[in-house]
C-alpha cells in the first residue's frame, strides 16, 4: 500500500506599500515611469550620498499591517544590513529587519471546508525593494543586462507565515485573504500582475501523522493566484513521486514556468548564503510612543471576518454571499451603502454577486471604478418593486447605470420605460396580439401552454418590454378564455 | 604678503589692508591674494605631495568672488577670507572626490557635503582636496593611489595626511579631515597641529564618504585654538538629512572662549605608559604638561579606566564591519572604476581586485570574516559589547573631571617605507597601535582635541577627550595650553 504523505508549505509573501515615496529617500514609488528617471544619489548608492532617512508612513503601514495580522509590535524599531553582491542592488546591502521584525507571532483565519483554520504569522518586516534587470528577449539570449533602479529603495513588508499550510487550496485562500486585510487597511493594492505582491513557497511532505520537518524547495515566480495553486500543486506530486521512487528531496530553489505548467531547478541551496547581518549604524533605534500606536491601531477599520460575521449575524446572508461580498473592501462596503436605502440584504446581495461583478468582470472594472452610486442600486430596486419598472427592465437600466453613471429614474424617463399598468391601454394592444396570431390562439385553445408565452412576448414585443407582465397575463387568459 | 600664514582672527586685518589698497587706484589685489595661494598650495604640493586636486582657476574665481564688489558684505562673514581643504573623502561636486582610490580617481560626485555649502555661506575658500590613506581608513600616510604624503617637518617621514600637512605648511588656514579611529589627530600630532574631532553628530555627515558610520566625523585641524573653534562654529549643527546629527543647534564657540570658567582638574589614565611602542620622550613630554596645567592650578588626578587598553582592538573590528559592508556600493556598476569580466562574478572580483590596494583588501577581508554567522557572536558582538563597556567608563569619568588627557600617538610620525618602523607596524597589522589612545573618543561618540608638543625633532601629541557636546571644555583647555607653550613651525624653502 503507497504511504500517505501531509503536505507542509509556508508562505514568505513581499507587499509593496502604497506610500508614494522610497523607504529612505523622496524618490516616488509609481510603478511604470521610464527606466532610472525614479532615482537619486541614496537610492543609486552613490558614494557619499547614502544617509537614509526613513519613511515615517512606511512604518505606520507595517505597524498597522502588524497590528491587523494580530501580531505583537517591537517596542523598539531597528534596521539591519543584508549584505550581498547583485546588480540590482545599488548599495551592495539591503537595508531589512533582520534581528528585530516590527511584528511577531501573529495569524491570519481562513474558512476550508466550512472550517476556520488559523494560519500563523511568523513576523512582519519592513525593509527595501532592489532594482530591476531587463533583458532583450530572453535572460539567455541577451547578449547584456541593463538594469532599472526605480524600484530600488521602495518599500516592501514581508509577511513570513508558519509552515501551517496543508494544501494548495489553503494556499490561495490565505493569499486571498492577506491580500483583503490589506487592502482594507489600504497599505497596499496587493496587484501580483504588476509585482506589489510576490509570494514564494517553501514546500515540503512527511509521512502523514509525522511531527518534523522534512527537506524543503523554494519554489519562485509564481505571478498569480493561480499560478499560486498550480506551482505548489505541481510540485508536491514532484516530490510524492521522487519519495516514491525511492529518492530524496533536494534542498534547492525552484522556478515556476506557467507556460510549461511544470516546476524547475534554479539553484542548489546546500550552502546557504551568509549575509553577514548586521545593525545598520546609519539608523538609530526608534521608540514608537503609545500615542502614535494607539492613533495606528485606531485607524483599522472593521477587517475582512468581522464584517464577514457581521454579514452573516446581522443580515442573515448565507456563509457563500458573506464570503464574496466581504472579499473586498470596497465591494463590502458599496454592499452596506446600498443596504442604507433598501434593506432586503438578500435582494441586494443578489444584484451584487451576479449583475454587478459579472459587469464589472466583463468590463475588467475594479469597484473602486465602478460608476453607480449605492443608493442608486436602492432606487432601482425600489422602483422595481413599487411597479414602475419591471425587474427585466430593471437589469437593462442596471446596465445603462453601470455604463454612464446616472440616476435610474433619470434612465427611465428619458429612454421612456415605465411600465405600462393602464388595463385599458394593455388591453387594446392585447386584443391586436390576438387578432394578429390566430395559429397561436388555436394552439393555446387546444391545450399548448407554450403558445401563452408567444402570446405574452408578443405583447412585450409591441410595449418594447414595458408592459406590465402579470397585467399581461391576466388579460390573455381573461380574453382567451 | 602674510595672508595664509596669520590666524583666521587675523585675517580681518589682511582684508581692511586689501580694501584700503583698491579703494585708491582700483589695483587688483585679489588677484594679488589668489597667486600668494596658489603659488603656496603648489610649492607646498611639489614638496609633500598633500593635495589630490588642487585647481588654480577654481581658487582666483573663488577669491575674485569674495574680494569683488561684496567685500564689504562679505568682510563680515565668521570665516571671510579664510582657506580650507578638504579630505578627498569629502564630495565635492567642483572638485574630484577620489577617496585616494584608483576606485575612484576620476569620480566627481553630483552633490557636495553639507559642509561645503556651511563654509561658502561663511565666506571660506575651498582651496583644494588632501591626500590621504585610500578610504581614509588609517593613518600611514602612505596607502594612497595617489602617492605618500611627507612631513613637512622632516620629508622622510609621513604626515599621515594632506589635511594636517597643507595646515602645518601654510597652504590653508583649516582643513576638514574625517576621524573614525584617530586618523586626523593622529595626523595633527605628526606634523605638530591642533586637531579636534567633535562629538559624533555635531557636523553633518551629509557627504562623507564614511568607511566606518558609527565612528567616524568630520574634524578640523588648524594652527589656533581660535580657529578651531570659529571653523567649527560654522560647520557644526542641526542637519535634518542626517538622522544621527545632533538634534541640539551649535553654540557660537569663538565668542565664548574668551569667557571665564577655569580648567580646575583634568583625569589621566592611570595605565597611560602601557601602550605599546609608547616613547621614552613623549612619557617626559607628556608628563611635563601635566605639570605646567598644574602650575596653572589644573589638578590632576590618575583614575583607572580599566578597558580603555582594548579601544583599539573594538574599533578595529567594528570599523572593519562598516567599511566591508559600507564599501559594497563598488561593485564597477553605477560609477568609479571597473574592471573586465566575462559575467557579473568576474566583473565585480577584477573591480575590487584592482579597484583596492592590497592593504584595503586585507582591511575589508577581515570585517567580513567577523561578520559572518561564525565569528559574529565571538567579534563583532563582543567588540560592541566591550564599546558599551569603554564608553561608559569615560562618560563616568568624565562626569566627575570633565577632562581626560593621554598622549594622542604612542610615536612620532613613523618613516616613510622603512622597514621595522611605525608605518610598517601600522601597515602589517590589523590593529594599528597608532590607536591606541585615539580610538576611544570615537567608540564612545565623545569630543577630542589634539595639541601639539614640538620637540627638536618631529612634535608629539598632547590629546584631551570631554564630556559629550562639551566641545567648549576642549576649546578652553586648548587656549590654556597655547598659553604655556610655544607654537613651531618648520622653515620652509618652497
Amino acid at each position: 500500500m503507497l504511504p500517505e504523505f501531509e503536505t507542509v508549505i509556508g508562505l514568505e509573501v513581499h507587499v509593496e506599500l502604497l506610500t508614494g515615496t522610497k523607504l529612505f529617500c523622496g524618490c516616488s514609488t509609481a510603478f511604470g515611469a521610464e527606466p532610472n528617471s525614479q532615482v537619486c544619489p541614496l537610492c543609486l548608492g552613490l558614494p557619499g550620498g547614502t544617509l537614509p532617512k526613513l519613511n515615517e508612513k512606511a512604518l505606520e503601514y507595517t505597524i498597522k499591517t502588524a497590528m491587523a495580522l494580530n501580531c505583537r509590535v517591537a517596542e523598539e524599531i531597528t534596521f539591519d544590513r543584508k549584505n550581498y553582491y547583485y546588480a540590482d542592488l545599488p548599495k551592495g546591502y539591503q537595508i531589512s529587519q533582520y534581528f528585530y521584525p516590527t511584528g511577531r507571532d501573529g495569524y491570519v483565519e481562513i474558512h476550508v471546508d466550512g472550517q476556520t483554520k488559523k494560519i500563523g504569522i511568523h513576523q512582519v518586516h519592513l525593509e527595501e525593494d532592489t532594482g530591476k534587470l531587463l533583458h532583450v528577449g530572453s535572460i539567455i539570449s541577451s547578449p547584456f543586462s541593463r538594469v532599472d533602479f526605480n524600484r530600488a529603495g521602495v518599500p516592501l513588508i514581508e509577511i513570513v507565515t508558519e509552515p501551517d499550510i496543508r494544501s494548495p487550496e489553503e494556499a490561495r485562500l490565505f493569499l486571498q485573504k492577506l491580500r483583503s486585510i490589506l487592502q482594507y487597511i489600504a497599505v497596499s493594492d496587493c496587484k501580483m500582475e504588476e509585482g506589489s505582491m510576490r509570494c514564494d513557497a517553501n514546500i515540503s511532505i512527511r509521512p502523514a501523522g509525522s511531527k518534523e520537518l522534512r527537506t524543503k524547495t523554494e519554489l519562485k515566480n509564481m505571478n498569480s493566484f493561480r499560478a499560486v495553486y498550480r506551482g505548489i500543486e505541481y510540485e508536491v506530486e514532484r516530490q510524492r513521486s521522487v519519495v516514491l521512487e525511492g529518492g530524496e528531496v533536494i534542498p534547492e530553489t525552484r522556478h515556476w514556468d506557467e507556460a510549461e505548467g511544470v516546476t524547475r531547478a534554479m539553484r542548489s541551496k546546500f550552502v546557504s548564503a551568509d549575509y553577514r547581518c548586521f545593525p545598520d549604524p546609519n539608523i538609530p533605534p526608534f521608540k514608537p510612543s503609545p500615542e502614535w500606536l494607539e492613533k495606528i491601531r485606531g485607524s483599522i477599520p472593521e477587517l475582512p471576518d468581522a464584517r464577514y460575521a457581521r454579514f452573516i449575524d446581522e443580515y442573515g446572508l448565507p456563509p457563500y454571499d458573506a464570503e464574496v461580498l466581504t472579499a473586498s473592501r470596497e465591494l463590502s462596503d458599496f454592499y452596506d451603502a446600498a443596504l442604507a436605502g433598501y434593506n432586503a440584504p438578500k435582494t441586494v446581495s443578489n444584484w451584487i454577486m451576479s449583475e454587478l461583478l459579472r459587469l464589472l468582470n466583463a468590463t475588467n472594472t475594479g469597484i473602486e471604478g465602478c460608476k453607480i452610486k449605492p443608493e442608486d442600486l436602492g432606487k432601482l430596486l425600489q422602483m422595481v418593486d413599487n411597479g414602475t419598472i419591471s425587474g427585466k427592465i430593471a437589469k437593462g437600466v442596471f446596465e445603462e447605470m453601470f455604463a454612464t453613471g446616472e440616476k435610474p429614474e433619470k434612465i427611465i424617463e428619458k429612454k421612456g420605460l415605465t411600465q405600462i399598468s393602464d388595463e385599458d391601454e394593455l388591453s387594446r394592444i392585447v386584443d391586436a396580439v390576438i387578432a394578429g396570431n390566430p395559429g397561436s390562439v388555436e394552439d393555446f385553445r387546444k391545450g399548448k401552454d407554450r403558445a401563452l408565452g408567444f402570446l405574452v412576448g408578443q405583447v412585450m414585443k409591441e410595449t418594447r418590454g414595458k408592459a406590465n407582465p402579470q397585467l399581461v397575463n391576466k388579460l390573455l387568459k381573461e380574453k382567451l378564455g | 604678503m602674510n595672508y595664509l600664514n596669520c590666524s583666521i582672527e587675523q585675517l580681518a586685518a589682511q582684508i581692511k589692508e586689501i580694501q584700503d589698497k583698491s579703494t585708491p587706484d582700483k589695483s587688483t589685489p585679489p588677484q594679488e591674494v589668489s597667486r600668494a595661494i596658489i603659488g603656496r598650495c603648489t610649492g607646498v604640493q611639489k614638496e609633500f605631495n598633500v593635495f589630490i586636486s588642487l585647481d588654480e582657476d577654481i581658487i582666483s574665481r573663488e577669491i575674485e568672488r569674495l574680494f569683488g564688489d561684496r567685500l564689504p558684505e562679505n568682510g563680515q562673514l565668521k570665516l571671510a577670507g579664510a582657506i580650507g581643504v578638504l579630505g578627498d573623502n569629502i564630495a565635492t561636486s567642483r572638485y574630484l572626490t577620489t577617496c585616494a582610490s584608483r576606485m575612484l580617481y576620476s569620480y566627481r560626485p553630483p552633490f557636495d557635503a553639507g559642509v561645503v555649502a556651511r563654509l561658502e555661506d561663511s565666506g571660506a575658500v575651498v582651496a583644494g582636496k588632501t591626500n590621504m590613506d585610500e578610504f581614509g581608513v588609517g593613518c600611514s600616510g602612505e596607502n594612497s593611489y595617489f602617492n605618500s604624503i611627507k612631513n613637512p617637518w622632516n620629508k622622510k617621514h609621513t604626515a599621515g595626511s594632506g589635511a594636517a600637512a597643507a595646515v602645518l605648511a601654510g597652504s590653508a588656514h583649516f582643513a576638514l579631515a574625517s576621524d573614525a579611529r584617530g586618523e586626523l589627530r593622529q595626523a595633527a600630532s605628526y606634523c605638530g597641529v591642533m586637531a579636534l574631532k567633535p562629538t559624533y553628530g555635531r557636523i553633518s555627515r551629509k557627504g562623507l564618504l564614511d568607511y566606518a558610520s558609527s565612528l567616524e566625523t568630520m574634524g578640523i585641524a588648524a594652527r589656533h585654538i581660535a580657529d578651531l573653534a570659529a571653523v567649527l562654529g560654522a560647520v557644526a549643527g542641526q542637519d535634518p538629512d542626517d538622522v544621527t546629527a545632533l538634534p541640539s543647534a551649535a553654540p557660537d564657540y569663538l565668542s565664548l572662549l574668551g569667557e571665564n570658567g577655569g580648567i580646575r582638574q583634568a583625569a589621566v589614565p592611570s595605565n597611560w605608559q602601557e601602550a605599546p611602542y609608547l616613547e621614552e620622550e613623549l612619557k617626559d613630554l607628556f608628563l611635563d604638561q601635566l605639570k605646567k596645567l598644574e602650575g596653572v592650578g589644573v589638578k590632576i588626578h590618575f583614575v583607572d579606566l580599566p578597558h580603555l587598553q582594548y579601544a583599539s582592538l573594538a574599533a578595529a573590528i567594528i570599523s572593519a564591519v562598516e567599511a566591508f559592508s559600507n564599501l559594497s556600493n563598488y561593485d564597477g556598476v553605477r560609477f568609479g572604476y571597473r574592471g573586465e569580466g566575462k559575467h557579473l562574478q568576474e566583473m565585480y572580483a577584477q573591480t575590487r581586485s584592482e579597484g583596492f590596494s592590497s592593504r584595503l583588501k586585507k582591511f575589508l577581508t577581515f570585517g567580513a570574516l567577523v561578520s559572518t554567522a561564525k565569528y559574529y557572536q565571538d567579534y563583532f558582538l563582543r567588540a560592541q559589547k566591550l564599546r558599551t563597556v569603554i564608553a561608559g567608563e569615560l562618560e563616568e569619568c568624565l562626569q566627575e573631571f570633565g577632562l581626560l588627557l593621554t598622549p594622542t600617538t604612542p610615536f612620532q610620525a613613523p618613516e616613510l617605507g622603512a622597514a621595522g618602523g611605525g608605518s610598517a607596524r601600522s601597515r602589517e597589522e590589523l590593529l594599528d597601535p597608532a590607536d591606541y589612545y585615539t580610538a576611544a573618543a570615537n567608540l564612545a561618540g565623545l569630543p577630542a582635541l589634539t595639541f601639539p608638543l614640538h620637540t627638536a625633532g618631529l612634535p608629539y601629541g598632547l590629546q584631551l577627550l570631554g564630556k559629550k557636546e562639551d566641545e567648549l571644555t576642549l576649546l578652553k583647555a586648548g587656549l590654556l595650553l597655547e598659553k604655556e607653550n610655544p607654537l613651531a613651525w618648520p622653515a620652509l624653502v618652497l
